[in-house]
């Protein structure tokens, strides 16, 4: 299987890893349009945190191609913005310290770089945080400054990592809310990976559903659910659809291979 | 600064004063109720007065020890600081010199205290290496504890951001050893004295306070041998103190929860653009 590198923001083309002899992922190939959301769901230990560190450049596939633009960038740094599931802020930098991050480690922070993090900040409702240290915020507020600080680094493709697994239900939904308006306002590229599947298909314009480890990309399952979406979306039938397809395809290999709410540390 | 933040201050002060202050009243009610002999353990008030009588002499004697205490500090802590860095980044350095360290803790200090001063004579440089040899060694077990607590993850986050080396040290990892950095300097802060007085009584000739305590020992002055302590522990006290004032300024993020705007109008990453 292969991708045609000419369509696609990102192009995943035939990408396979190994660690020493184990396979942690097997082939993939993906393409994600200009400004798509798109989710990624499977069991634990499947490969997604480890395709998305050879998206982001820190490991180098055993197989296979990364594509940005039409470019490729397989094992190198610096072209996608890439948000943990921890929120790894640091704790000496304030709100507006850790917004602007990447510009700290790269050229230097400048006054352009501040007002833009202040806005950010005050767009997204951390206006009045902006000189607070990360110990002093929620865990929403924590994993928002986090996505700030992806956003700062100004990379259209952004790989989010099951960014609202700490949360609570009620956090979680009004953070999933938030992202999508997030992404409306700024239309980057996102693929975001969740154990979570109401959150996958509440956010995304299609979900992939991978296989146990090592994990490939099993089925595409589109989501037409129309936006701006909101509570109701949940109860339309076709969400119930998307939900039962990806249920029946996660649970496929009956209990014990895959447990779709577990969150691990990549 | 309001009434009430003064109040709060001086409450907060209360508490170890109170505590000393007890300690004193408890020591001079036990000389009492035991009737020690003065020359076995002084009263406080004949220390104190003590003090007071010898104070031309003594104050001299207090601030070369201090001396000695601040240079071999300073000293001690500097060179576990960049040996620390040194070793965390280069590992051939981390191979030569973790052996090495740990003999220079195995060595009994008190053992080469007098071939040290054969080799550097009876001033202040014995001292000072004895009092540094003691500070440094927490300092840089600390400090390459700090560099190594860095998340990895946090550090794979700035690979992907493309960070550069000395921004990623200067920014991630070097904040990261403040906090064990401190705690071994208040450890530090409080051996120095130990440190001090060791080399004093080794190098005979020099004129601190250790010289005065074994000189008034032998006279068996025990109020001035008394006396001479709690100089000394005053100085290893009032050594704790400004480490931890210099903590608090230092890792605001610790006792605070927002950074003070001011402090921030010049900050030295600006320098740095392109
Ligand atoms: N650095 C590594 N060295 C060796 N094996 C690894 C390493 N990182 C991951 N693996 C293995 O690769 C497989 C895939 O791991 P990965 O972290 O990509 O899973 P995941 O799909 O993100 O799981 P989860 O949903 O639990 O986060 C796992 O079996 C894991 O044990
Ligand atoms: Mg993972």
């Amino acid at each position: 299987m292969s991708a045609d590198p000419s369509e696609g923001k990102l192009v995943i083309d035939g990408v396979r890893h190994a660690f020493d002899s184990t396979p942690a992922l097997g082939t993939t190939s993906l393409s994600v349009r200009d400004g798509e959301f798109v989710s990624i769901v499977g069991p634990s230990g499947c490969g997604k945190s480890t395709l998305f560190n050879i998206v982001s450049g820190l490991l180098v596939p055993t197989e296979g191609r990364v594509l940005i633009e039409g470019r490729d960038v397989t094992g190198s740094t610096g072209h996608v913005g890439y948000m943990l599931q921890k929120d790894l802020l640091v704790p000496w930098r304030t709100v507006e310290g850790n917004i602007v991050m990447g510009a700290a480690l790269t050229k230097g922070v400048g006054d352009a770089d501040r007002a833009e993090a202040r806005e950010l900040a005050d767009r997204y409702g951390l206006g009045e945080f902006i000189d607070h240290f990360p110990h002093a915020l929620s865990g929403g507020m924590r994993q928002r400054v986090a996505l700030m600080r992806t956003l700062a680094f100004h990379r259209d493709v952004m790989l989010l990592d099951e960014p609202f697994g700490a949360l609570d239900s009620q956090t979680r939904f009004s953070m999933q809310q938030w992202l999508l308006d997030v992404w409306a306002d700024l239309g980057r590229t996102i693929v975001f990976v969740t154990h979570d599947v109401d959150e996958a298909i509440f956010l995304a314009g299609r979900v992939l559903v991978m296989s146990p480890r090592p994990g490939r990309i099993a089925a595409t399952i589109p989501v037409a659910i129309a936006r701006p979406r909101s509570l109701e979306s949940l109860t339309t039938p076709e969400f119930v659809r998307a939900k039962r397809e990806i249920l029946g395809l996660l649970y496929a290999g009956g209990p014990g291979t895959a447990r779709p709410r577990e969150a691990t540390a990549p | 600064m309001s009434r009430r933040t003064w109040l709060r201050a001086t409450g907060r002060a209360a508490v170890p004063i109170g505590a000393v202050a007890l300690v004193f009243v408890v020591w001079g009610v036990l000389v009492r109720v035991l009737d020690v002999p003065r020359y076995v353990v002084p009263s406080p008030a004949a220390t104190l007065n003590t003090l007071r009588e010898d104070w031309p002499r003594l104050w001299g004697l207090t601030l070369t020890t201090t001396k000695e205490c601040v240079i071999g500090f300073v000293v001690g802590a500097a060179v576990g600081f960049f040996l620390a860095v040194a070793m965390a980044q280069i590992r051939t350095i981390q191979r030569i010199a973790y052996p090495i360290l740990i003999a220079s803790q195995a060595i009994p200090i008190v053992a080469i205290a007098a071939p040290l001063v054969l080799v550097l004579g009876f001033g202040l440089a014995p001292k000072i290496v004895i009092v540094a040899l003691i500070v440094f060694f927490p300092v840089v077990v600390n400090t390459l504890d700090g560099l190594n607590s860095v998340d990895r993850d946090l550090l794979n986050l700035a690979r992907v951001m493309d960070g550069r080396a000395l921004r990623v040290f200067l920014n991630i990892r070097l904040p990261a050893t403040f906090t064990p950095l401190f705690s071994a300097l208040k450890i530090g802060a409080t051996y120095t004295v130990t440190g001090a007085v060791l080399g004093e009584w080794t190098a005979t000739a020099g004129r601190g306070l250790g010289n005065y305590l074994l000189e008034q020992n032998a006279r068996l002055n025990t109020a001035a041998v008394y006396g001479a302590v709690l100089l000394l522990t005053a100085i290893g006290i009032a050594g704790f103190l400004l480490i931890s004032a210099l903590e608090r300024l230092a890792t605001p993020w610790r006792t605070r929860s927002t950074a003070r705007r001011v402090v921030r109008l010049r900050r030295r990453d600006t320098e740095g653009e392109r």
